[in-house]
């Protein structure tokens, strides 16, 4: 009986072992699609997700920071990231989302087509950012390999980033 | 924080607090150099930074203030007079301690400034010989009751390595003094008890002292060891202090009751107040529409009262807690006696300053960033504003030049005036100068009005100085001052009168976070704009605007008033038609004036600034933002940002371009009319659709007033008619109808009602809000296609 026992837990913990060792080389990102392309965003750094509701214009900004928004007291800029990429605008949409994300003290939220879904995705599987975007300036952080195509994944701390 | 940390903090304030009243002291005790308590005051302060220094081992500041103490000590007892000369190392030997003390805050320690040769100076003056203080050997003879001397003595054996030089006969003479000195002050503050009926036991020294120090229990007197350990010697030094302090600030009772809080604190409870207003505006609104809704209902009497008190209560909060941040002026004021007198001397001009007002309390965050200004403004006052004395005389004034500093409350603001009676400043002279320096054009200069070229000498690179000297004339300076007081969201304001004088008034606002706005709509959008810059509101209709020079003007009573349209400013597209009557909010900042004219005024309320964040910082025209009652975000304008950036912008207001970009566009087949049906019914749509489908043309539905007034907005497409049904949640038929009839676009777009009230009053009622045809339901489905083919102008070709 406690020979079963002790097989049954060390069979446990090595399962534990396995999980935990893997858990190091596992990324978590939420997927969601702009125009055509789906990119992920590291889960961490998104601190919510909300259906969109009305925001106020700001004068004298980039097309595609559509504004500000209340998030319950705070005001958050709001970046429409289609323009920002260079797709035209869109209606907004039912699956339409603010993403509102933060690195440190910077936040802000982001207008999403869809959200697709959480993703795990192992380090291995992540390649660089193609040679052509490489440099400083890319939002690109690096390509996520999937099973049913590939998956671009952003860097943050540039979108949060002020660039005009 | 271990122990000696602590005690350093400690250490620290304490000896701030006290440098701050000291220089004012000095400069007074050169006016009256006979005053025996500002000696004392002095010389205790120089007293006690020794004590505690040495005991903290800082040896360079015990030092300093070991020979400080010499000096003063002598000068209290007659011994030496303070004369300028005198002073000047006293002042450049509180300098030092300043500076000692500033790097110990930094450093914790005391290293890195050289003291010697300003002990040197206070060592002449104190007679060569220098140090007059007792030897160890004498602690015997020393009584309980002269706990300073034994400290003095303390402190002289672990810091002054050469007490040993001193000569017997002058040791004694000392102790003699200070023993009498002591005696003294026993007696009088005996006397003050007595007199103050206060039965005062007939017991030797020691416990009268005892009895006096009461006020402050954590002080009562010890008794004092010959070696007292370190820890002895600071409670001595803070017993002494207190009781010596006693007789100089009269009665010992009247002890204020304070708290030291830290400022986070308060700032965190600051911030909460701001959430607390926010939602106190919601509450407020959300009461209006219950109101609105619920006319008559019992209980919103009792809600009427709850919402007025959380209301007052919350204001009243907010005025407390700003209070708590509330410093004296006069804590910024006290370092200008001594800038004075140290900017005559060097100048060689006579100037006096006269302070009043320095009780006017502001916000500690506004106290703090005013002195830097204020130093630049007075600085200037004695460089270029007051004369020299020769001069002065010859124009038939006093010698000694006046500056005034006060500060007072007017309405929402704190003035801060600085007044002198120099030379004053010439409009013309000025004008020159920018000339000169190609920082304004000939155009400008001629088109400046008195106010405006006194108001050059805020531009950067300005300067008036013919030489630059030690204090001014590098042409930074007033900028600087220009922006840290923009920074306050204040305003300067300057008069002047050549060879009479200038005076310049700082406008601050009392605090920063809240602040009172007058709100404005254009188009759809809303801003706000700070109550402390606008003068007034003037409704005009649009044939009272003149064009000048490519830029809109009005007539305001006597002056003619640029105007400049909000939307031109913030790039709103004008999508509302404008109607005949505008709104012109005139801004006032300094002498500028401008006219901002708005679509409608919404009205004045309490907001709550909020930064617009890292990453929209710096847009030229936003201060910020606020969030209204209705949880909308609403942006405040700069109003200094707005005023340079109307300079910029040619008037669009006259020829506000009134084209109707109502194309009627060419219809090729039925399916290219559109008609939107808006009722919050299934079926009546589906009877609608039933009735208008045989015609071929393109039906959208909503389901309420709210939905089709989006779907407009949208501007997907481009509707021939609209069948409205008056009854809908959300929002109604005969509000739609009004908020469309708002569009220009939408102008001339056919509205049907199709409704079950059959009243006449709804009859008028939509025809007020814009409807043109009324049908009742029932109807037949001839008659509404039939009413419907004629409001589209269909073409009867499409007819199948």
């Amino acid at each position: 009986m406690s020979d079963k026992l002790k097989e049954i837990i060390n069979q446990q913990a090595e399962r534990q072992n396995v999980v935990l060792s893997q858990l190091d080389d596992i990324v978590q990102l939420v997927g969601f699609v702009i125009g055509d392309e789906e990119y992920a965003v590291p889960i961490l750094s998104i601190q919510e997700i909300i259906k969109p509701f009305p925001w106020t214009r700001v004068p004298q900004v980039p097309k595609y920071v559509l504004g500000v928004f209340n998030l319950r007291g705070a005001v958050i800029p709001l970046i429409d990231l289609r323009t920002k990429f260079g797709i035209g605008a869109k209606k907004h949409t039912d699956e339409t989302r603010f993403i509102v994300m933060r690195n440190g003290d910077d936040v802000a939220g982001f207008v999403i087509d869809r959200l697709t879904m959480a993703i795990r995705i192992k380090k291995d599987k992540i390649g660089p950012a193609p040679d052509t975007v490489n440099g400083d300036e890319t939002l690109i952080d690096g390509v996520g390999k999937q099973e049913d195509g590939i998956i671009t994944i952003l860097k943050v701390d540039k979108l949060l980033e002020r660039d005009f | 924080m271990d122990e000696f940390q602590e005690i350093l903090q400690d250490f620290l304030v304490e000896s701030f607090e006290l440098i701050e009243q000291l220089d004012q002291d000095l400069v007074e005790l050169e006016n009256r150099p006979d005053d025996l308590e500002l000696l004392n005051g002095i010389f205790r302060v120089a007293h006690t930074v020794k004590g505690a220094s040495s005991f903290l081992n800082f040896d360079v500041l015990t030092h300093l203030t070991h020979h400080m103490e010499d000096v003063l000590n002598k000068a209290r007892h007659g011994e030496l007079r303070i004369t300028p000369d005198v002073m000047d190392v006293v002042l450049e030997s509180i300098d030092l301690m300043k500076a000692l003390l500033h790097t110990i805050r930094d450093t914790s320690s005391d290293g890195g400034i050289e003291v010697g040769a300003c002990v040197v100076r206070l060592d002449k003056i104190s007679g060569g010989d220098g140090d007059i203080v007792s030897p160890v050997v004498q602690a015997a003879v020393v009584e309980e009751e002269l706990e300073e001397l034994i400290e003095e003595m303390i402190e002289e054996t672990s810091t002054e390595p050469d007490y040993e030089n001193m000569e017997e006969d002058e040791i004694e003479a000392e102790i003699e003094r200070l023993l009498a000195q002591r005696q003294n002050e026993d007696k009088a503050k005996r006397a003050a008890k007595i007199a103050a009926g206060e039965s005062v036991p007939e017991a030797p020294p020691a416990p009268t002292e005892e009895a006096e120090a009461k006020p402050t229990p954590k002080l009562a007197p010890k008794p004092v060891p010959v070696t007292p350990t370190p820890k002895a010697v600071l409670h001595h030094d803070d017993d002494n202090d207190a009781r010596a302090a006693a007789p100089a600030k009269k009665a010992p009772t009247t002890v204020e009751q304070t708290i030291r809080v830290d400022v986070k604190r308060l700032d965190h409870l600051m911030n909460l107040i701001g959430e607390l207003v926010l939602a106190k505006n919601r509450l407020i609104k959300i009461n209006d529409d219950v109101e609105e809704r619920y006319e008559g209902e019992e209980f919103l009497e009792e809600l009427n009262q709850v919402v007025s008190i959380v209301s007052l209560v919350t204001t009243d909060l907010q005025i407390a807690v700003m209070k708590t941040r509330m410093l004296p002026v006069g804590k910024v004021f006290n370092k200008f006696p001594r800038m004075i007198r140290d900017l005559t001397r060097e100048l060689n001009k006579k100037i006096e300053l006269e302070i009043s007002g320095e009780d006017t309390e502001l916000d500690k965050s506004i106290v703090e960033e005013i002195g830097d200004p204020l130093v630049h403004i007075i600085r200037n006052s004695c460089d270029h504003g007051i004369e020299m004395p020769s001069v002065r005389l010859a124009a038939g004034k006093d010698e000694t030049g006046i500056i005034g500093l006060k500060a007072y409350n007017e309405g929402n603001q704190i003035v801060i005036q600085i007044d002198d009676d120099g030379k004053g400043l010439d409009p013309v002279m000025l004008k020159n100068k920018s000339l000169e320096k190609g920082l304004i054009t000939e155009k400008e200069a001629d088109a400046m009005s008195d106010k405006e070229a006194f108001a050059l000498i805020f531009k950067p690179g300005f300067s008036t100085a013919a030489s630059v000297t030690n204090v001014s004339g590098r042409g930074v300076g007033m900028d600087v001052v220009k922006t840290n007081i923009e920074k306050l969201n204040g305003i300067i304001d300057i008069e002047s009168q050549v060879g009479v004088g200038t005076s310049m008034k700082l406008k601050i606002p009392l605090t920063l976070a809240i602040i009172q706005a007058l709100l404005v709509g254009v188009q759809e959008e809303y801003y706000a704009i700070p109550l402390a810059s606008v003068l007034e509101t003037v409704r005009i209709s649009k044939d009272e605007i003149y064009t000048v020079e490519g830029r809109s003007v009005m007539r305001l009573r006597e002056d003619v008033l640029s105007l400049v349209h909000i939307g031109d400013i913030f790039e709103v597209e004008r999508i509302l038609d404008s109607s005949e009557h505008a709104y012109v909010v005139v801004l006032g900042l300094g002498a500028q004036k401008l006219g901002l004219i708005v679509d409608t005024l919404v009205g004045q309320e309490e907001i709550v600034i909020k930064s617009l964040g890292e990453y929209l910082k710096g847009i030229d025209g936003i201060a910020g933002a606020t969030i209204r009652g209705d949880g909308g975000v609403t942006l405040i304008v700069d109003v200094v940002a707005l005023m340079e950036m109307a300079k910029g912008i040619k008037s669009t207001v006259a020829s506000s371009s009134n084209e109707t970009a109502q194309i009627a566009k060419e219809k090729s087949k039925a399916s290219d009319y559109k008609v939107m049906m808006v009722d919050d019914s299934k079926t009546d749509r589906t009877i609608m659709r039933k009735s208008l489908e045989p015609l071929g043309i393109t039906l959208i539905e909503a389901v309420d007033g709210q939905e089709a007034l989006n779907i407009l907005k949208q501007g997907d497409h481009n509707f021939d008619a609209m069948l409205i049904d008056i009854e809908m949640p959300r929002m109604d038929g005969y509000t739609l109808a009004t908020e469309i009839k708002k569009y220009n676009r939408y102008k001339n777009l056919p509205l049907i009602a199709v409704t079950s009230r059959s009243g006449k009053s709804d009859r008028m009622r939509g025809v007020e809000s814009g409807m043109i045809e009324y049908i009742t339901k029932p109807y037949s489905s001839d008659y509404l296609s039939s009413v419907v083919q004629r409001n589209i102008n269909f073409k009867s070709e499409f007819l199948s």
